[in-house]
């Protein structure tokens, strides 16, 4: 039957407003396929990449609380400047004027509800000590403002005048060292003597024999002593050394690394603001000075303390102890055979004894067939994380881990991604959908330093985690996970670093002597 | 502008525009379906800039996070078939344009807020969110759905009505 022409305009106009259902059909024939290979692509089994047969360190619970009313603990702070003050800000203590500053960021009912959800370490803060009277009170102030409402209630925060008689005090069950590194083996030792535990910032020694001392020290006595290394809780390295231990690297022939700064805070050079206001009158030069050779009151030698050979350790001691002791969790290092070291002091020479500002060192493992290395400058902010290169495949970490498959890899052969592309990333808690690979929450993520780490599904201050096992190792009798064994090795590794510098010479370590060999 | 007095050229143009923009929402709210236990938390819990508390809040709320994952998931699915076919697709529009703009403010590309930093290119004030919305409100003022979709049908059938008369 023939159309007629309205019927045909009709058709038309009808088949007009379904002109998208091609579209939507090829859409459909072809989406459910696309979405697969996508999803597919983005779920690789690690495992099964990896070829390792489980993932167990990230399983990693958090430890059972072991404190009590009954079991407090009463702990001094020994040295209240930059970093006394973050310890006592990981137990939750803080300066009334950060807590008001807080109070004015839309942040602050965050920030209190996470200091709250801490849990109670049943420690209470009771006893202070600074050679700066100033950095002192500032102490007392903080150690009577615990935000997280876990101290007794009832504890009396006292200053003391020097770390003698804090540490003979009934009020003291245990110390926290933070002062410069010439102090810290002095201070620990008397402290195990008098039965206390101690929380020792890094590093754990100033020199090898101070090392020797506090060890034996801590071994006669029994106290636990904690070096403040609290990447040990962090849970990238705790992964790492599974990878390792489970063949991922395959044989390791070389560890790079790598601690730079570019600002004169970085440089050690410091200026707070009530640093200038430091006078023979409050501070005491005498017990600051301490053991180390006599000096003439000198402001800079005491606000920049890091930067003089008499008190300070240098780029090593400071940085590269860290890295050292990340390194030494993964790999197991320990101490090397030989180190040889070289530098210069070229660019914010303060005076007298400065440290060099520019240090490369290498350290050689014969027994285990590998050399590391160490490149650290203070005229260049860029970051770089430690590379471990494995016949396998080579690992960058710090908080993050970045694996690359190597070129001539048996085990990872069939994995598609080039050797310049990592094939197995870990960035727990970062925006990973946003771009897994390359964004710089990932990057932010990977650097060192007083940060958070990840376990049991939750992002905790490390340092907080590194001092809970100190007070849970005091109450049952275990091991510190950087203990003085540890620190030993933290301790004696970066000295012979800087004796190689002072001696321009190679180093050699004495095993059966525990002493070193010059030339 | 009265539809009808669309050329042919810019009917294809307003449709071809329509259903590009339906093909993306419908494959990034189907993936998000396919995609086991997908959540909108990490997304939310990462954002930056002026708005970014109201949308960590919502990361950490269980139940304003499941709201978010089903608006996400069925939302941008029911926009994408709405645009595709041109059904209903006016108040689809107006959704599309809330949901971009959500996209747009939990992450403002501005270089204050280090945002550059997890994209692929380079934005400042536009990015392709908002250039996106721009071309949902431009579909907007320019309706092709009651020539070449289903709003057609619905919408009175007058070019049917007119043409048989």
């Amino acid at each position: 039957m023939k159309k007629t022409k309205n019927q045909e305009i009709f058709r038309r106009d009808f088949l007009k407003g379904l002109t998208a259902l091609p579209f939507l059909g090829y859409f459909g024939f072809g989406f459910k396929d696309n979405i697969e290979k996508e999803l597919l692509g983005k779920q690789k089994d690690p495992k099964e990449m990896l070829r390792i047969d489980s993932f167990d360190a990230i399983r990693e619970k958090l430890s059972q609380r072991t404190g009590s009313e009954s079991s407090r603990i009463k702990v001094g702070l020994v040295g209240h400047g930059w970093r006394g003050e973050n310890l006592l800000n990981s137990l939750g203590y803080f300066h009334p004027e950060y807590v008001e500053k807080m109070r004015a960021d839309t942040i602050y009912d965050r920030w209190l509800s996470y200091q709250k959800w801490h849990e109670n370490l049943f420690v209470d803060i009771t006893a202070i000590c600074d050679t700066f009277s100033i950095h002192a009170d500032r102490g007392k102030e903080v150690a009577q403002n615990d935000v997280r409402g876990k101290s007794s209630g009832n504890a009396f925060v006292k200053l003391y005048p020097n770390y003698r008689e804090l540490i003979a005090s009934k009020e003291v069950d245990a110390i926290i060292v933070a002062t410069p590194d010439h102090m810290h083996v002095p201070i620990a030792v008397e402290a195990a003597k008098a039965g206390k535990h101690i929380y020792l910032e890094k590093p754990m020694a100033h020199s090898i024999e101070e090392a020797v001392q506090l060890r034996d020290a801590v071994k006669k006595t029994g106290v636990v002593l904690q070096v403040g290394h609290e990447n040990r809780q962090q849970m990238s390295f705790k992964l790492g050394r599974e990878l390792y231990q489970k063949g991922v690297l395959g044989t390791v022939s070389m560890v790079q690394t790598f601690t730079n700064r570019n600002s004169q805070f970085g440089a050690w050079i410091r200026e707070r603001k009530f640093d200038s206001l430091g006078t023979p009158e409050n501070i005491n030069w005498k017990e600051f000075l301490g053991t180390a050779p006599w000096n003439e009151f000198d402001t800079k030698r005491y606000f920049n303390w890091q930067r003089y050979n008499d008190y300070g350790t240098g780029m090593v001691g400071n940085d590269f102890s860290h890295t050292y002791d990340c390194i030494n969790q993964v790999l197991e290092l320990g101490i090397p055979e030989s180190v040889m070291a070289f530098g210069g002091q070229y660019y914010y020479n303060v005076g007298k004894d400065d440290m060099p500002d520019v240090f490369n060192a290498m350290f050689s493992y014969p027994e285990r067939g590998l050399t590391m290395t160490y490149d650290g400058t203070l005229k260049s902010g860029i970051y770089r994380q430690s590379r471990i290169l494995g016949s396998e495949s080579t690992m960058d970490i710090d908080r993050a881990i970045m694996l690359f498959k190597d070129t001539y890899s048996e085990r990872y052969k069939d994995v598609p991604e080039s050797p310049d592309d990592p094939f197995y990333y870990y960035a727990p808690n970062t925006n990973a959908n946003v771009d897994a690979v390359s964004s710089a929450t990932s990057k932010s993520y990977f650097k060192s330093g007083y940060g958070p780490t990840y376990i049991d599904g939750k992002v905790i201050d490390a340092t907080f985690l590194h001092l809970k096992e100190w007070v849970d190792v005091i109450r049952t009798n275990g091991k510190t996970s950087c203990n003085e064994d540890v620190g030993f090795e933290e301790a004696v590794t970066f000295n012979m670093a800087n004796l190689s510098y002072a001696h321009k010479k190679p180093i050699h370590w004495d095993r059966a002597n525990e002493t070193v060999i010059i030339g | 502008m009265n539809t009808l007095n669309y050329s042919k050229g810019q009917i294809i143009s307003l449709t071809i525009l329509r259903i590009l923009i339906g093909w993306h929402f419908l494959y990034e709210g189907l993936i998000k379906f396919y995609t086991p236990n997908w959540t909108s938390k990490s997304y939310l819990s990462g954002a930056v800039g002026p708005f970014s508390t109201i949308f960590h809040q919502m990361a950490e709320s269980g139940w304003q996070l499941k709201v978010a994952d089903t608006l996400n998931i069925w939302g941008l699915t029911l926009i994408g078939l709405s645009l595709f076919t041109g059904f209903l697709s006016k108040p689809f529009k107006i959704f599309g344009i809330i949901l971009l703009s959500m996209y747009y403010l939990a992450y403002p590309p501005f270089a204050d807020f280090g945002v550059n930093a997890y994209v692929e290119g380079s934005y400042w004030v536009v990015n392709k969110n908002l250039v996106e919305m721009a071309a949902l409100f431009v579909l907007f003022m320019f309706p092709s759905s009651n020539v070449t979709g289903i709003d057609r049908y619905i919408s009175g059938f007058n070019c049917f009505k007119r043409n048989k008369n």
